[in-house]
């Protein structure tokens, strides 16, 4: 069962249409959900040793503006916008998918770009200026990837048809677009009454 | 409680107050440290040691012939005579090094009369000592041979390429190794006008280009004919400033608010500056909004290919290497010596730097640091190939100073020659350089899989030679076994 649990993921990256209709009607879904987590995770881990430990040529990085916690935020955060602005759009546009069945065939998307890019931080070390190339090429290729079973994905898990899925595609980036746009909102209004109140308070102590 | 404490504050706040009031006025000598800086390759301003302090201030009234007048050129030939040309007073002011003043030039014979200058902008003194004055109010460039006499006077030159109205007034003037003058006036968007030994009129080099603001370029398309004849043309920026180097190529600042501030002419009038470093040179890359970016109005190139310039905005002075790396800043608006008014030419003196201030008339003399010497020494013997003594001087630059990034690049380079490839890289990558860090890794790439190549084959081809034989030595064991289960 392990042994499947490790090879399930590459089986699905090779063979998206069959192994997202598996992930959907086959599999445990206890066990999809273990799976997704280790490969968010791993995801996560991928993107912050990239921005440590890439080679010199690839990654200029600026020591004061890295932070290890906040690239878990550029992981997680658009992840979950993803998640959460197709599952509203598709319950409306007759969606078959659950929440559940979005995150885990989003996060199961995501393998490509850990198995190119994360020996890449290693070997990008060993790389000169006019063989970087490579590593755009790859990463470049991870990304496509990634987006092609995406696209599957999602077309799969709403049982819709292509140009269906790319129109709820679209839509999806624009309410992904929106929600970024009210949660901006929602907190710089939290930190004006924040400062309203502190500044209320402020008063009061220097008054008496 | 709480007004007791505010008392107290106040009570030690009035007697600071009252102590700086019963202190002397600070004296105008007295020294001021403006803090110098550098731009790191993030673009953060990071506090620097002084490369140059102001030493001496030169007063016209010092002189013997009097104050200055709104002074607004300034000239130092090799031997380190010192040209002020007094433009208030109509003259041309002459100095030795130890800036006791010589001469005086405020008139010239020209076919028995004695003619006189109206406010002329610029100088320029050949090798022989032949003194090139741009007399603005007259329209003339009036070239005078060492002895003050006339050779000849170029006036507003016949060209197609001119208006009929067309008023020559000539602002600045540079002569090149072949006599050719270069002028460059007010009004002229074409570039510099060229003149011949004979003071003919050449042509045009090195125009700026045209700058377009796109929402400008929208509401001209949407209005109509009559409204755009209305409307401001586009038109290239005039040049504010320029000088030529030992080797006639001409270095001129213009107004544009572009990363070609600065440029390099060769005689086609293509600008072939090296931009190389971290940042364009463009003076400062942060300012405050108010300000505004750096308006570059004064120029002057030294040997190893170092150019200064000059910014009016906050008087600062800004000197560039050849590979365009920012070697230090310097300068500042204010009051106290070392702080100018009204900055409007800048002049080096092997390693001091004069600085010409128009309305209060006078002269900053700045002299090098002990930083400043090492970065200049580093700098001149990098160019002239002496990477050994570079790299010491780096080095100790790097002591100074560990912020100097462009030093490390220095370093890197001598390792490299050395064949200390992975100091090199090291080095290069404290300057950020990627391009010749890649250089000097692939030479340290090659050098290691030289020593490893022999021994990493050998396991390589003995473990590949061991599987084989591994395989077929089970094979032939599984088939024996086959057959004797058979």
């Amino acid at each position: 069962m392990n042994r499947e649990m490790i090879k399930y993921p590459f089986y699905l990256i090779v063979h998206p249409f069959n192994g997202f209709w598996d992930l959907k009607y086959e599999m445990n879904k206890r066990m999809n959900l273990i799976i997704s987590f280790v490969i968010l995770f791993s995801m996560v881990v991928t993107n912050i040793l990239s921005t440590q430990y890439s080679g010199f040529l690839v990654n200029i990085y600026n020591p004061n503006n890295m932070n290890s916690l906040l690239e878990i935020l550029y992981v997680l955060v658009p992840l979950l916008f993803w998640c959460v602005a197709n599952w509203s759009l598709t319950t409306l546009m007759d969606g078959e998918g659950k929440f559940i069945e979005i995150f885990t065939s989003t996060c199961f998307s995501l393998t490509p770009l850990i198995i190119i890019n994360f020996p890449w931080i290693w070997l990008s070390n060993f790389v000169s200026m006019q063989e970087t190339t490579f590593y755009y090429f790859s990463s470049t290729f991870a990304l496509l990837w990634f987006l092609y079973l995406l696209f599957i994905g999602n077309m799969t898990v709403h049982q819709f048809a292509p140009m269906k899925s790319v129109g709820t595609i679209l839509l999806t980036i624009l309410a992904m677009g929106f929600m970024a746009f009210l949660c901006l909102l929602f907190f710089s209004l939290i930190q004006q009454i924040v400062a309203f109140f502190h500044v209320i308070y402020q008063e009061i102590v220097i008054r008496y | 409680m709480n007004r007791i404490k505010i008392f107290s504050k106040l009570l030690v706040v009035s007697m600071i107050f009252s102590f700086m009031i019963h202190m002397k006025p600070i004296s105008a000598n007295a020294h001021v440290d403006v803090p110098s800086y550098n731009y790191s390759f993030w673009g953060d301003s990071i506090a620097a040691p002084d490369a140059f302090k102001a030493a001496t201030l030169i007063q016209g009234d010092d002189l013997k012939f009097g104050a200055f007048k709104e002074p607004n050129d300034l000239f130092v030939t090799e031997d380190k005579t010192i040209y002020v040309m007094d433009s208030g007073n109509n003259r041309v002011v002459i100095m030795d090094k130890e800036f006791k003043a010589l001469d005086a030039i405020d008139s010239f014979e020209n076919e028995n009369k004695t003619e006189t200058f109206s406010n002329p902008q610029g100088i320029y003194v050949t090798e022989d000592k032949h003194i090139f004055i741009a007399d603005t109010g007259n329209n003339r460039v009036v070239h005078l041979d060492q002895h003050y006499h006339l050779v000849g006077i170029i006036e507003k030159p016949e060209s197609e390429l001119l208006k009929e109205d067309y008023v020559f007034q000539p602002i600045r003037v540079v002569v090149d190794n072949a006599d050719r003058v270069y002028v460059m006036a007010a009004g002229v968007f074409d570039g510099f006008m060229e003149f011949n030994v004979n003071g003919e009129f050449n042509t045009f080099i090195g125009a700026n280009r045209v700058q377009i603001d796109p929402i400008e370029l929208l509401w001209k398309r949407l209005s109509t004919q009559a409204q755009r004849s209305q409307m401001m043309m586009f038109i290239p920026t005039e040049f504010t400033n320029l000088d030529i180097n030992s080797e006639g190529f001409i270095y001129a600042t213009n107004g544009d608010d572009s990363s070609d501030k600065i440029k390099k002419l060769n005689a086609r009038g293509t600008d072939i500056l090296r931009r190389e470093g971290y940042y364009s040179p463009i003076g400062d890359i942060r300012y405050p909004h108010d300000v505004g970016p750096s308006r570059l109005i004064d120029i002057d190139v030294t040997d190893s290919e170092v150019y200064s310039v000059l910014d009016s905005k906050q008087g600062r002075i800004f000197t560039y290497n050849g590979d365009g790396h920012l070697m230090y800043v310097f300068g500042g608006l204010g009051n106290q010596i070392g702080l100018f008014h009204t900055p409007v030419a800048i002049e080096r003196v092997d390693d001091s730097f004069l600085v010409l201030d128009k309305t209060v008339g006078e002269i900053t003399v700045f002299r090098e640091t002990d930083y400043g010497h090492t970065i200049n020494e580093a700098n001149r013997s990098y160019y002239q190939g002496d990477e050994e003594k570079a790299f010491q001087l780096y080095k100790k630059a790097i002591e100074l100073n560990a912020n100097l990034e462009f030093a490390y690049t220095g370093i890197g380079k001598a390792l490299l020659r050395q064949g200390d490839y992975k100091g090199a890289m090291e080095n290069f990558k404290q300057s950020l350089d990627q391009k010749n860090y890649s250089k000097a890794f692939l030479l340290y790439r090659k050098e290691l899989l030289r020593d490893y190549f022999p021994a990493l084959m050998t396991i390589i081809l003995v473990s590949a030679i061991g599987m084989i034989g591994f395989r077929t030595y089970r094979k032939m064991r599984k088939r024996k076994k086959g057959i004797a289960i058979e």
